[in-house]
């Protein structure tokens, strides 16, 4: 019974962290429409920059600073939307698909500099020893897992909260107005370039958040966590919940990292060990497959779409669209 | 010196990649990041073929000449060409078909194609697993070319082979009716139809196309280094790269910057480091975006 | 409804639930030169585009030369002698000419392709004259002259445009109307979308007004030209409602 509650909360805290990061891309995605393909590689950015702002000094590697930890959250967010802002400088003027390419690219040389880069990031093995919120609380397991979840449970409301005030806020509107109407938004003087890439960093402080969260919940970080399935997992999450929807961010979150763990139970039961880490490949097939699914037969996810994504998941008009016939 | 062999053997397989790539992109629309998964498959594949072939027949395994494979691998390269193809329309027609008939966005197809490569790639590792797998396991001597430089047949058979393929795709493009189609669809898609173009039937032509160079990259990566179930998600951003910096549409460029991201990181990885490789086509990537968007050989394009 | 054009309850629009086209029902003969008038967003471009397969139709027959192409893919129905001329776009501007017409005759048997597109270079001496210039470096005239070309290689028996006057100088416009009317007498039915009525007038044989979806006239030119109900249409203050087209 008390395993049950411990692994509860762990469960639970786990998969409210990813409804962070699933709140980051909502901005990007459901609000705005802008297609990050490397979701990872920013999460990371927040872990990583967190992780080197709280540590304990070591000589292997700069830092740690020995921050508290909330500085260390502020920062990785601080540093994810820092690098957002870049990436999208450089292609939000651009075709939607080049954002695409080049945070997919972004996340391939961020992996890169966290194997590489071993003076700062630790290379290969990563960074260990991250401060636990309420670590003092480690001896009572059930204490500290309940403190934990509700920790990651006010930081889920509370970005909820400023996310959903900042979406009905004039901001909010005029970046629906530019998503219906972009030349109508120009032609009122508001710059959509402009007001994209905030959306943008927005959502990249969100997801370094999230990062820097997840990473102090578990308390070691490495290169292997923010590999593109991550990315997959949080876009599935999105997805299944609801794209637009707030609310269906957290919900997917919640779910999708549900039935990950769940599947990732079963294959460790089914298959003997030398055949795990092939059955766990079949877990991300299954993933993808649904996906595509959900893509296919329900666009607008279970928690369904504020109708002010219309644009991007409805119809196009006939003359822009590889019609067959 | 060495390391410009090097760079132009890997850079004509990421132009016959970006080729497929740059294909995809101005007919059916969409950055589709599911071509890397064609170019792992095509070689998986062909491996299959050619390891059957050589459990059948042992004579086929024989090397030809002054190659290290025998002719159980031409075959294999023919049938896998072939499955390869039927492997893309398939995911055509199960997808992407799909989605084109409801009318979805753009960045729906993109998405998509994002959950097909993770679905696809995985699934090679549960047939595969994902130890490196080998054509052969005969090693090639070398020989001296000219200012120092240093090739096996096998390598400049490679380069020879992306050649003529090239040329090949580009003279299907410009000379041939079903060359002037695929332009005409990626033009004005309805202006093709109303010209009595089918426009499913290009579709299908693209795909077979993109699949079969990609199948062949694959392929002669496979022989001059190694397979692995990822081979193509590391592929990818260097296609990427090599189609824009080309200019989308264009097969000479995607070609020419093919190689010339292959060089460029083949430059790297002597004066940085070969851990900083992967690094080089965002950087060319960035590059291109900035200055010249379209590319070498595009047209503008917002 | 009789012709080698017929149209028959015709209802299409983009969504089913909102008709452009409520209930046309219409008949070109053979041989003969209709203009398709009316008022901005009556919804003239979007019934030939229904013809042509561009727009979807919810109800209705259309026949060409006696075969039923309601469900016919647009692609198809060049085989049935349909050659449309959209209002804009209507060139690939990549290709040269030579190139564009090569492509419209790609449906043809290869036998016959060489001599249509020879005979589309005397029908317009002015792409002849340099059949390697991409088009898109054309001048609008010219542009409208290949668009047309385009079309009639396939020797079609119906040739529908859209408005080939949008956007030219009136000299150009008598032009390419004068290049209409000499492909009429070929024998070439003529379907015309128009918006100055005086030119279109002048030049069909016949004047169908459309308002709101729905055929609101139907009669020679000439009656037309001198109706007191025309000229209140178009010369009055009939303002458009919606903006469809």
């Amino acid at each position: 019974m008390i395993d049950l509650l411990s692994y509860g909360a762990f469960f639970l805290t786990m998969a409210l962290s990813y409804s962070v990061i699933c709140l980051g891309l909502n901005v990007q995605w459901g609000q705005t429409g802008l297609f990050n393909v490397g979701v990872a590689g920013f999460v990371a950015v927040g872990a990583y920059i967190s992780a080197v702002l709280t540590t304990p000094e070591t000589a292997e590697r700069l830092g740690g600073f020995h921050m508290p930890i909330a500085l260390g959250w502020l920062g990785g967010g601080l540093g994810a939307a820092f690098l957002s802002a870049l990436v999208g400088a450089v292609t939000l003027r651009l075709r939607a698909d080049y954002l695409a390419i080049a945070t997919f690219g972004a996340a391939v040389v961020i992996q890169l500099v966290l194997l590489n880069l071993e003076t700062i990031t630790g290379g290969p093995f990563g960074i260990g020893f991250i401060p636990r919120p309420f670590g003092d609380l480690a001896t009572n397991a059930n204490a500290f897992g309940l403190a934990n979840l509700v920790l990651m449970a006010v930081l889920v409301l509370v970005t909820y909260l400023v996310l959903e005030h900042l979406v009905r806020s004039p901001w909010g509107r005029v970046l629906r107005a530019i998503r219906e109407d972009e030349d109508a938004a120009r032609a009122l003087g508001k710059s959509p370039e402009r007001f994209r890439l905030q959306a943008f960093a927005l959502g990249g402080f969100v997801m370094g958040l999230g990062g820097a969260a997840q990473a102090h919940f578990i308390g070691f970080i490495a290169p292997d966590n923010y590999l593109p399935t991550l990315t997959f997992q949080v876009w599935t999450m999105l997805i299944i919940g609801g794209a637009g929807n707030m609310r269906g961010a957290i919900l997917g979150g919640v779910l999708v990292w549900g039935i990950w763990a769940m599947s990732g139970n079963l294959v460790s039961q089914l298959f003997p060990a030398e055949h795990q880490a092939r059955a766990s490949s079949l877990q991300i097939v299954m993933i993808g497959v649904a996906l595509c699914a959900v893509l296919l037969m329900r666009p607008r996810g279970i928690l369904g779409e504020v109708k002010t994504l219309s644009r991007h998941l409805g119809p196009r008009k006939p003359e822009d669209t590889v019609r067959e016939g | 010196m060495q390391g410009l062999m090097d760079g132009l053997i890997n850079g004509t397989i990421i132009g016959l990649g970006a080729i497929g790539v740059t294909l995809t992109y101005s007919i059916l629309r969409f950055a589709n990041f599911a071509h890397g998964e064609l170019v792992s498959w095509g070689a998986y594949l062909a491996l299959s073929i050619s390891a059957a072939l050589g459990a059948l027949l042992p004579g086929l395994g024989t090397p030809i000449g002054p190659f290290s494979f025998g002719w159980s691998v031409p075959i294999a390269i023919a049938g896998s060409i072939i499955l390869t193809s039927t492997l893309a329309l398939g995911v055509d027609w199960l997808l992407f078909a799909r989605l084109r008939a409801k009318g979805s966005a753009v960045i729906i197809l993109v998405m998509a194609s994002f959950g097909a490569a993770l679905a696809m790639r995985n699934l090679l590792e549960f047939i595969y697993t994902s130890q490196p797998a080998y054509f052969t396991t005969a090693l090639q001597i070398s020989k001296p070319l000219f200012a120092g430089m240093r090739a096996t047949p096998d390598q400049l058979l490679v380069i020879g082979l992306s050649g003529v393929l090239v040329l090949v795709v580009h003279l299907l493009l410009t000379r041939s009716s079903a060359g002037r189609s695929m332009r005409a669809v990626s033009e004005n898609v309805q202006l093709a139809s109303l010209s009595g173009i089918d426009v499913r039937s290009v579709i299908r032509m693209v795909w077979i196309l993109g699949a079969a160079l990609a199948a062949i990259g694959g392929i002669m990566s496979g022989l001059l280094v190694q397979i692995r179930p990822t081979m193509g998600l590391d592929l990818l951003l260097p296609l990427f790269a090599a189609a824009i910096l080309g200019g989308i549409g264009s097969v000479p460029g995607a070609m020419l910057a093919g190689i010339i991201v292959g060089l460029a990181e083949a430059l790297t990885v002597q004066m940085i480091g070969a851990e900083w490789r992967a690094a080089v086509s965002f950087v060319i990537l960035i590059g291109v975006l900035l200055m010249r968007p379209q590319g070498l050989f595009g047209k503008a394009m917002a | 409804m009789t012709g080698i054009l017929t149209l028959q309850g015709v209802v299409s629009g983009y969504q089913a639930d909102l008709p452009i086209i409520r209930d046309v029902s219409l008949g070109v003969a053979k041989g003969e030169f209709v203009v398709l008038l009316g008022p901005n967003g009556a919804g003239k471009s979007t019934l030939v585009k229904t013809v042509a397969g561009l727009v979807p139709m919810h109800a209705g027959r259309v026949t060409l030369a006696g075969r039923d192409i309601t469900n016919v893919p647009a692609h198809q129905k060049l085989r049935d002698g349909l050659g449309f001329v959209p209002q804009t776009e209507n060139i690939f501007a990549t290709m040269t000419i030579r190139e564009n017409l090569q492509l419209a005759a790609q449906i043809l048997p290869k036998a016959r392709r060489a001599d249509r597109i020879e005979a589309m270079f005397q029908m317009f001496p002015d792409l002849a004259a340099r059949p390697s210039t991409r088009a898109g470096g054309l001048s609008g005239g010219q542009r409208q002259m290949l668009a047309v070309a385009r079309a009639l290689v396939i020797e079609p028996e119906v040739l529908i445009l859209d408005e080939p006057s949008a956007g030219l100088s009136p000299k150009m416009v008598s032009e390419v109307f004068e290049q209409l009317g000499r492909i009429n007498q070929t024998g070439v039915t003529m379907l015309l979308v128009e918006q100055n009525v005086r030119a279109g007038l002048e030049i069909a044989s016949r004047g169908v007004i459309l308002v709101e979806g729905r055929v609101a006239h139907d009669a020679p030119a000439a009656d037309l030209q001198g109706d007191p109900i025309v000229s209140r249409l178009y010369l009055g203050g009939h303002q458009p409602r919606t903006k469809v087209s």
